[in-house]
């Protein structure tokens, strides 16, 4: 698994009248960060931009050196798996057929599947836990059985970085620890893994936590460091309070006032 | 004293002289109309209706026509009103008619109507409507004898031209197509009565009415002796699948009409023998078949 | 796929293949006469056969299927693009372009006279209401693809289609205005017709099919792919605007093809794809050109029950394709409804 860095500079989006993003610089490595903030802040937009799904108004997005808009699409989509916040349910795919969408950039448009695509196929669905339907369709599950399919589809591209948007909506609590142990284990195989979450606590279990608000980044760092737990107070209007729970680290809802 | 004595016959009098010049007519929609004089200020919203208003004499008393109208050539400078889908009230209102023609299922009717105007509805589809319709226009119009003058003038020239056809030709059977889809002329429509008259016979049996719209297998099979349609559609004919067989086309008995004079034969008016005598020249100058 | 999906597919292929196979035999024995095999079998052995049969039967019994076959197609193309089960092919000005075509060419011929050339009038002459038709169904869409700035943003292209749409339409009625002759043709035109169709037809229209299905059919992952999402099928990689543009090529040329040489047929597109979903759900590569087969037995079989009703006369093949798809669209409705 040949490490992937992607580097962000200056990124400015402007959706409509409103600055979803304000001159953001990130750098992403290997292991797994979480992108935290409230309402608005531009999380989803910043994803976007770092997938090269959206218009810049300025600033690039650098894939191992080389700019995005230079690199050919396919290539591209071969390095980063992206999983968007809302899923589309058109169509009368399987949820087989659903994941094996998931190697189109291996395979293209017109090449036949190989045995290697099968089994790739077949470990996404086991790792999310939704091998035993797959031959039922999309518009028969719920939503959270949706969910697991579509984590699937990002997973079957076995890419270096996964991009992933609120990967955690819809799901129940054992299938969000199990969310939770999957990208851990990703991250330590060497992959770089991204998330947008807005569960907090969850976010905590990630290497590097990034805090945005307001469409610009106000803290980064690793997820046991005070200044990011003071930040993160600071940015949620001291409505959480981070603490350690145990080996863990956790938000807590401040009630009391 | 002397007024009132006068009074009861100025009225009698007053009411003989209404009842002189006051007509009542039913038209094809069985309305009454009452016309206190007749009528000098026409509009005419069918071609049939305008040729019979000026085979009639009373062309000068047209005032707009529809736009379809082009005979006789006087009435082309008339102002257009649309057709009968799309009249142009305003206009037809800012005429000031005394009289408008019209056929039926028109929704201007109802319209002209409820603004005062009197419309007179004919239907013209075989020859009893057409004598009817000139018997009843020229009721209105004040000439009730001159109707049977065109009348007669349309008989004696449909005899002629029942005298021209030729002998080998008399009795053939003909396919009249009035549009390329494929619809035919069946006998039953006035195109159908005309060839009748002519001592010509159909392919289309009277059982399908009057314009059937037919299989083009069954003109193939029917193989009529006689084709009669517009020139552009008989020299378009070959090309449909199966036709180039049709005898007719092969020894070419057939008739193409350029667009003017198949204009006249589709209209149910004034001008039917004139339209027989076309047809009849047409049959009478077919090339004897080898 | 499961063992239930596979046995499906395998099915309705089959029964599409049979279907097929029936409604050519049954479209051999309607003819003036109403559908009567006795018919048949008296031609068969009469002097006509290769006439009646041959030259007026055949041709247009495969003519209808195959025409049915390209609207199919480009009706699954269509609902496949805009993801919307309510798409038929006509969406991106097609007809209306066809139309007006047909309408110049019509008006052209009745303003003989005033003021054409000669050399013009005798060109339009030669490219005939057919080509007129084929032509104009390809600007309407090119119309549309200019407007919609290209196949970008699947909603603004939609828009464009119906503005060109009712743009077009517009101007076909101010040329019917000033020559209202041909008036006329155009609405035989658009009432659709199987009448006339001959070997060189069919010929014409099996290339139009030979072209536009495997172009089609190569280009059906991209479908299953936007069914993810426009933004997730952009994240795997797939150059979205070239190959949705050629889907468009490819549903343009199956509708111009078709229109050109049957008029405006209406809810075959429509009906097929909705077909294939109900008795087997499948990728697009297999309902591409299921629907395509399922759109040729429908048009097949309004055609032979046109013919046959009521004979010699026949009711125009647009009414019949209404009344068969307009019921099934009915009954799913209710079915909807009770559910």
């Amino acid at each position: 698994m040949s490490a992937v860095s992607l580097l962000a500079q200056s990124l400015s989006v402007c959706l409509g009248r409103t600055q979803a993003l304000a001159g953001v610089t990130l750098e992403l490595r290997p292991g797994w960060t979480a992108i935290v903030g409230p309402n608005g802040a531009g999380k989803s937009t910043l994803l976007r931009a770092l997938a090269g799904l959206q218009t810049l108004q300025a600033g690039r997005v650098l894939l191992n050196g080389v700019a995005l808009t230079e690199t050919s699409p396919r290539m591209q989509a071969a390095q980063m798996a992206w999983l968007s916040q809302q899923g589309e349910t058109s169509g009368d795919l399987t949820v087989r057929e659903v994941v094996h969408l998931g190697r189109l950039p291996h395979v293209g448009l017109w090449g036949s599947a190989t045995s290697q695509d099968e089994v790739v196929v077949q470990n996404a669905m086991l790792q999310t836990e939704c091998a035993a339907w797959q031959h039922r369709r999309l518009h028969e599950l719920s939503g959270g059985e949706r969910q697991r399919v579509w984590l699937a589809r990002a997973l079957a591209v076995d890419a270096p970085m996964l991009l992933l948007d609120e990967p955690t909506t819809h799901l129940d609590p054992p299938h969000q620890v199990a969310l939770v142990r999957l990208l851990k284990r990703l991250a330590q195989q060497g992959r770089t893994v991204v998330s947008v979450l807005h569960d907090v606590s969850l976010a905590l279990q990630a290497d590097r936590l990034v805090v945005m608000k307001a469409g610009r980044i106000t803290h980064e760092g690793p997820h046991d460091d005070p200044a990011l737990h003071l930040e993160l107070s600071a940015v949620f209007d001291d409505a959480v309070r981070v603490e350690r729970l145990r080996e863990r680290w956790i938000a807590v809802p401040v009630l009391d006032h | 004293m002397s007024w009132r004595r006068c009074a009861p016959a100025v009225v009698a009098l007053c009411l003989h002289a209404a009842a002189w010049s006051q007509t009542t007519l039913r038209d094809d929609r069985g309305t009454a109309l009452v016309l206190v004089a007749p009528p000098q200020r026409i509009v005419s919203l069918l071609p049939s209706l305008t040729e019979s208003v000026c085979a009639l004499g009373a062309c000068a008393r047209l005032v707009g026509t529809d736009q379809f109208s082009n005979w006789p050539v006087s009435v082309l400078k008339l102002p257009k009103l649309g057709g009968l889908d799309d009249a142009q009230v305003e206009r037809i209102v800012a005429l000031k008619p005394d009289l408008v023609l019209a056929a039926t299922s028109a929704r201007v009717i109802d319209r002209l109507q409820g603004l005062g105007v009197k419309v007179m509805v004919l239907e013209s589809r075989n020859h009893a409507d057409v004598k009817r319709s000139l018997n009843l226009l020229a009721q209105a119009l004040g000439t009730p004898r001159e109707a049977d003058a065109v009348w007669s003038k349309i008989e004696i020239d449909i005899t002629a031209a029942a005298a021209q056809v030729p002998a080998r030709v008399r009795g053939q059977r003909v396919y009249f197509e009035a549009d390329a889809t494929p619809y035919a002329a069946g006998a039953s429509s006035f195109i159908g009565e005309n060839l009748t008259r002519l001592g010509m016979a159909n392919v289309v049996p009277e059982a399908l009415g009057p314009f059937p719209k037919l299989s083009p297998e069954f003109v193939v099979r029917a193989q009529p002796e006689v084709v009669m349609a517009t020139a552009r559609s008989v020299s378009d004919m070959p090309q449909r699948p199966g036709w180039s067989a049709l005898r007719a086309l092969k020894r070419r008995q057939t008739c193409g009409f350029e667009p003017a004079s198949y204009e006249m034969l589709i209209r149910p008016g004034p001008r039917m023998g004139e339209a027989a005598l076309v047809l009849a020249d047409c049959l009478a100058h077919l090339p004897p078949p080898r | 796929m499961s063992e239930h999906d596979a046995r499906r597919r395998a099915q309705l292929a089959w029964s599409l293949l049979l279907l097929s196979a029936v409604l050519w035999a049954a479209g051999l024995a309607a003819g003036s006469e109403g559908w009567s095999p006795r018919d048949l079998t008296a031609l068969l052995q009469g002097s006509d056969a290769a006439l009646i049969v041959g030259e007026i039967r055949a041709p247009r019994t495969l003519g209808a299927w195959l025409v049915g076959a390209l609207l199919g197609l480009a009706g699954a193309v269509a609902q496949g693009l805009f993801r919307n089960p309510l798409a038929d092919p006509y969406l991106l000005g097609s007809a209306s372009g066809a139309s007006l075509g047909v309408v110049l060419v019509l008006a052209a011929a009745a303003l003989t006279g005033q003021g054409m050339s000669m050399a013009t009038l005798d060109a339009l002459q030669r490219v005939g209401l057919v080509g007129a038709a084929f032509v104009g169904a390809l600007l309407g869409v090119g119309l549309t693809l200019l407007m919609g700035r290209g196949t970008q943003h699947t909603l603004r292209l939609l828009l464009a289609g119906v503005v060109v749409g009712v743009m077009l339409s517009a101007v076909g009625d101010l040329v019917t205005t000033s020559a209202p002759e041909a008036l006329r043709g155009k609405q035989a035109f658009l009432l659709g017709s199987t009448g006339f169709l001959s070997w060189g037809s069919c010929a014409v229209l099996a290339s139009g099919l030979l072209l536009a299905a495997p172009l089609a059919w190569r280009l059906s992952r991209l479908l299953d792919a936007l069914s993810l999402g426009e933004d997730s099928a952009r994240s795997l990689g797939l150059a979205l605007p070239r190959a949705r543009l050629a889907l468009i090529v490819a549903m343009a040329l199956a509708t111009g093809v078709a229109v050109s040489q049957a008029g405006l047929i209406g809810f075959v597109g429509l009906v097929a794809p909705h077909l294939v979903r109900r008795f087997a759900p499948s990728p697009h590569g297999y309902s591409l050109l299921a629907s395509a087969g399922m759109g040729g037995c429908l048009l097949l079989l309004s055609d032979v029950l046109a013919r046959s009703l009521l004979a010699p006369v026949e009711v125009p093949v647009g009414v019949l394709t209404a009344v068969l798809g307009g019921s099934y669209l009915l009954w799913l409705l209710h079915r909807r409804g009770l559910a």
